[in-house]
């Protein structure tokens, strides 16, 4: 299904997280759909099931998915909207990157250009953004 | 789960493990790290059984493992160097262990000899160092055991055998509940699979602890700023400090989000933080107790 980056320094447990969420922010695995057992991914990735099993309860804490007693884990479907978290660290990414670009040299107005073909390209977002 | 209180043991007069307390949880695998001479095989062969400590208590279920057989019908111990008896092949070993091993599982040892692919009838002795030590796997794993003990396990093993046999441990810990227990120094092999671990010097931990808890509560940091202010220098807790030009590299105790905030609020120039990796833990946390790499030029 996916690989992890066993070189990395993230700890293993973060990196299925991450994963999971990517997963399921952009539509690819859907509501209600089963995640596979820890068993099985487990063997598949080679990964201690306990790390598995970590990553699945910090999922469940922080909403991507619930798990019924018997039988497994299931995509939670209320959970698309995305952690304050994950905003604030976007922001000062971009606030980071904007600021190395102003001092090369790029001006305000590429940027706007910039914004707004790449706000085209994603569809616009919602109607009244 | 295995429960260990206040082991000592003296060899002569040397004391190698110094009143050591430690659990390991049913179905975890715990990775047992330490310097030369720390004392960890030593630990490994009383947690088997094999010796037997001069004060505290150690129970594998809450019973004594030392000379008590029933305990012992359910852990294995794979030494650094395996053993097998000279002249036997690997058949004729296989016939010894279930001959003495209740759970003895023939039709796993079959699936084994498919996957390994090593010859039934050759002598033990005669296969190569690596090859010998996949026969104790092979018939280690094939004895169902609920304790694994593994000292310097993926010694010698090539990187397809390490994951078959990595693959496999997993599975048993998956599908029974085994416990592991894997000491080693290869601390990249140790990072992927285990959840628990202990660092072992001169005959005690320095350190034990849940590794995603371990590697999230300690970070590298660098960071510059343009008015040589130092003082958040001393609000953080600084385990390893280093200056390159005007850019310090620390090494920093905390979690994620107190190191953030508090290096954010004083405006740094440069500022980046990544966690550690287990070897730069190892090395850093044994810097901390005099054990340090120094740069000798000979």
């Amino acid at each position: 299904m996916f690989d992890l980056d066993l070189r990395s320094r993230k700890p293993i447990y973060e990196q299925l997280v991450d994963k999971f969420k990517e997963l399921i922010i952009n539509d690819v695995m859907q509501t209600d759909e089963k995640l596979p057992s820890v068993r099985i991914l487990a063997q598949q990735l080679t990964v201690n099931p306990n790390t598995i099993q970590k990553a699945y309860r910090e999922l469940e804490t922080q909403g991507y998915i619930y798990s019924v007693k018997g039988k497994g884990s299931f995509v939670d479907g209320t959970a698309k909207k995305v952690s304050s978290h994950e905003v604030n660290k976007i922001r000062s990414d971009l606030e980071k990157r904007l600021a190395e670009a102003f001092f090369i040299g790029i001006t305000k107005d590429e940027i706007y250009k910039i914004i707004e073909l790449t706000y085209e390209q994603i569809g616009g977002g919602d109607k009244d953004d | 789960m295995i429960k260990l209180t206040q082991i000592s043991k003296q060899f002569e007069k040397e004391k190698v493990l110094d009143h050591i307390s430690f659990a390991v949880e049913k179905g975890s695998i715990y990775g047992l790290l330490g310097s030369n001479g720390a004392g960890k095989t030593t630990l490994l062969k009383i947690i088997a059984g094999i010796l037997k400590q001069d004060q505290g208590e150690i129970g594998i279920n809450k019973q004594p493992v030392y000379e008590n057989p029933n305990v012992k019908q359910k852990v294995m111990f794979i030494p650094d160097l395996p053993f097998s008896f000279p002249q036997y092949t690997v058949k004729q070993m296989a016939e010894f262990y279930a001959n003495i091993y209740d759970t003895w599982n023939q039709e796993r040892f079959h699936k084994l000899h498919t996957l390994l692919g090593l010859d039934l009838n050759r002598k033990v002795a005669r296969f190569s160092k690596g090859m010998q030590r996949q026969v104790a796997f092979w018939l280690a794993l094939c004895t169902m055991p609920d304790v694994l003990i593994l000292d310097e396990p993926f010694d010698g093993l090539d990187a397809v055998v390490r994951q078959k046999i990595k693959n496999l441990i997993i599975q048993d810990v998956a599908d029974r509940q085994m416990t592991v227990i894997i000491s080693s120094h290869n601390l990249r092999e140790i990072e992927d699979i285990c959840d628990h671990v202990g660092i072992l010097h001169h005959g005690s931990f320095i350190l034990e602890k849940d590794l995603d808890d371990l590697k999230s509560d300690i970070h590298k940091v660098q960071i510059a700023f343009k008015n040589e202010d130092f003082k958040i220098l001393e609000k953080l807790d600084i385990v390893h400090q280093e200056k390159r030009g005007s850019v310090f590299l620390l090494i920093v105790r905390g979690s994620r989000e107190a190191i953030d905030q508090m290096i954010l609020s004083h405006e740094p120039v440069v500022y980046d933080l990544l966690p550690l990796t287990l070897e730069e833990i190892f090395v850093y946390e044994m810097g901390g107790v005099g054990y340090a790499i120094e740069n000798i030029l000979v």
